[in-house]
């Protein structure tokens, strides 16, 4: 029962995805997007996490925490890129 | 239907569709958007197909580096003046090519569904013999012990790719990487909690893959995502001449496989034979210093890095 619902957590959050598509394909701005991205990456993080439960495969948790603190080289690679009006 | 089914099927969806948007869409940004977004969702497959050590290596290279590099990209196409042009190149070969990839993918794919288990393949020969190499990860057994001359391939190639980037760099110097500094608010802190951590997940990353997920390309990658972070933020600066100790430590990781690899020779053992899993860690370590100092280079464009003195 509990794989069950750990797998239905999962869909839910691949469908949250969907709107996160929804922000990257309307914009309007760079900025937006990259929200996006960040959104998408945090989302990942909880799937992955749901999924080490949910196959019983600990080590998953590893690939959660590398996104978790690699986020922070495309941030940052983006502040210095774009300004926020910029882009399409 | 299983629940199962469905996130795989979800999983496949959101593949096809991202690599679609992403060949064939035409604004810039977006596009490159999407293609990291792409990756995300590459790591969760690795993930759901029970794969973390390709999880593991997606994750480091498609938050830590591709990302960055495209934006890097975009930056010089923008100042450039090549942004969004409305009629973008059509290429002939485009149609060919895609008809030929999916032919070769749907011939894979059918001799895939119809090949039937092997007995005594390597896959299950590895498993077999795994316990006597003294490592507990098959993924760093094939790499260091029964495949370990293509390893140490890659570490050539990976060393070439360096001195091939460092031919066409010819006597330029190198451009102007720092993207932020380091005075923006957050930063310096957003630096000193970052890459310390990062520093640790690498080593425990390298520590950890003798048994579990992990091992030198995967620490070698989140390493890299240190010194991306440290060229962004202008703490480490391009600099002209390779030094002494940049050049040796491009040159560690293969130079550790051949001398232990070549050693192995002269107490009358197999070449590559490695002696104990002493020799596993500290070819790792090797290897995840080369692949760090290598790709943060290639990223950097320069032959070697200073760290800025303030």
């Amino acid at each position: 029962m509990t794989g069950v619902l750990l797998g239905l957590a999962v869909v839910f959050l691949l469908l949250n995805l969907l709107a996160g598509l929804w922000r990257i394909a309307v914009g309007p701005t760079a900025a937006d997007r990259m929200l996006a991205v960040l959104l998408f990456g945090s989302t990942t993080v909880a799937v992955i996490l749901i999924m080490a439960e949910w196959l019983g495969d600990g080590s998953l948790r590893t690939v959660a925490l590398l996104f978790v603190v690699l986020a922070t080289v495309v941030t940052l690679a983006f502040v210095g890129t774009v300004r926020g009006g910029e882009g399409s | 239907m299983s629940v199962g089914v469905l996130v795989d099927v979800m999983l496949a969806l959101a593949l096809v569709g991202l690599s679609l948007r992403v060949v064939t869409g035409r604004a810039l940004f977006r596009d490159m958007v999407l293609f990291i977004l792409f990756g995300l969702v590459i790591s969760l497959s690795w993930s759901r197909l029970g794969a973390p050590d390709l999880a593991l290596a997606e994750a480091a290279i498609g938050a830590g580096l591709t990302g960055a590099l495209m934006l890097m990209a975009y930056r010089r196409l923008v100042e450039g003046g090549a942004e969004d042009s409305p009629g973008r190149r059509r290429s002939f070969l485009a149609l060919p090519v895609g008809v030929l990839s999916g032919a070769l993918v749907a011939v894979i794919g059918f001799a895939a569904l119809g090949v039937e288990r092997v007995p005594g393949a390597a896959g299950t020969l590895v498993l077999e013999e795994l316990p006597g190499t003294g490592l507990g990860n098959a993924v760093t057994g094939v790499l260091l012990v029964f495949r370990g001359l293509d390893t140490m391939l890659e570490m050539t190639v990976l060393l070439v790719a360096l001195l091939g980037a460092w031919a066409v760099l010819g006597e330029a110097r190198p451009g102007r990487l720092h993207q932020v500094d380091r005075d923006t608010p957050l930063v310096a802190a957003l630096l000193t909690s970052v890459s310390p951590l990062t520093l640790l997940i690498a080593v425990h990353l390298l520590l950890a893959g003798t048994d579990s997920p992990g091992g030198a390309f995967q620490a070698g990658a989140v390493l890299t995502g240190c010194g991306v972070l440290l060229v962004l933020t202008g703490t480490l600066r391009p600099a002209v001449a390779a030094g002494l100790v940049t050049k040796l430590l491009v040159i560690a990781g293969l130079t550790a496989f051949v001398l232990i690899g070549a050693g192995a020779l002269a107490f009358g053992r197999p070449t590559m034979a490695l002696p104990g899993t002493w020799a596993v860690y500290l070819i790792e370590t090797a290897m995840m210093l080369s692949i760090a100092v290598t790709m943060t280079l290639l990223f950097a464009r320069s032959r070697g890095l200073y760290p800025e003195r303030r």
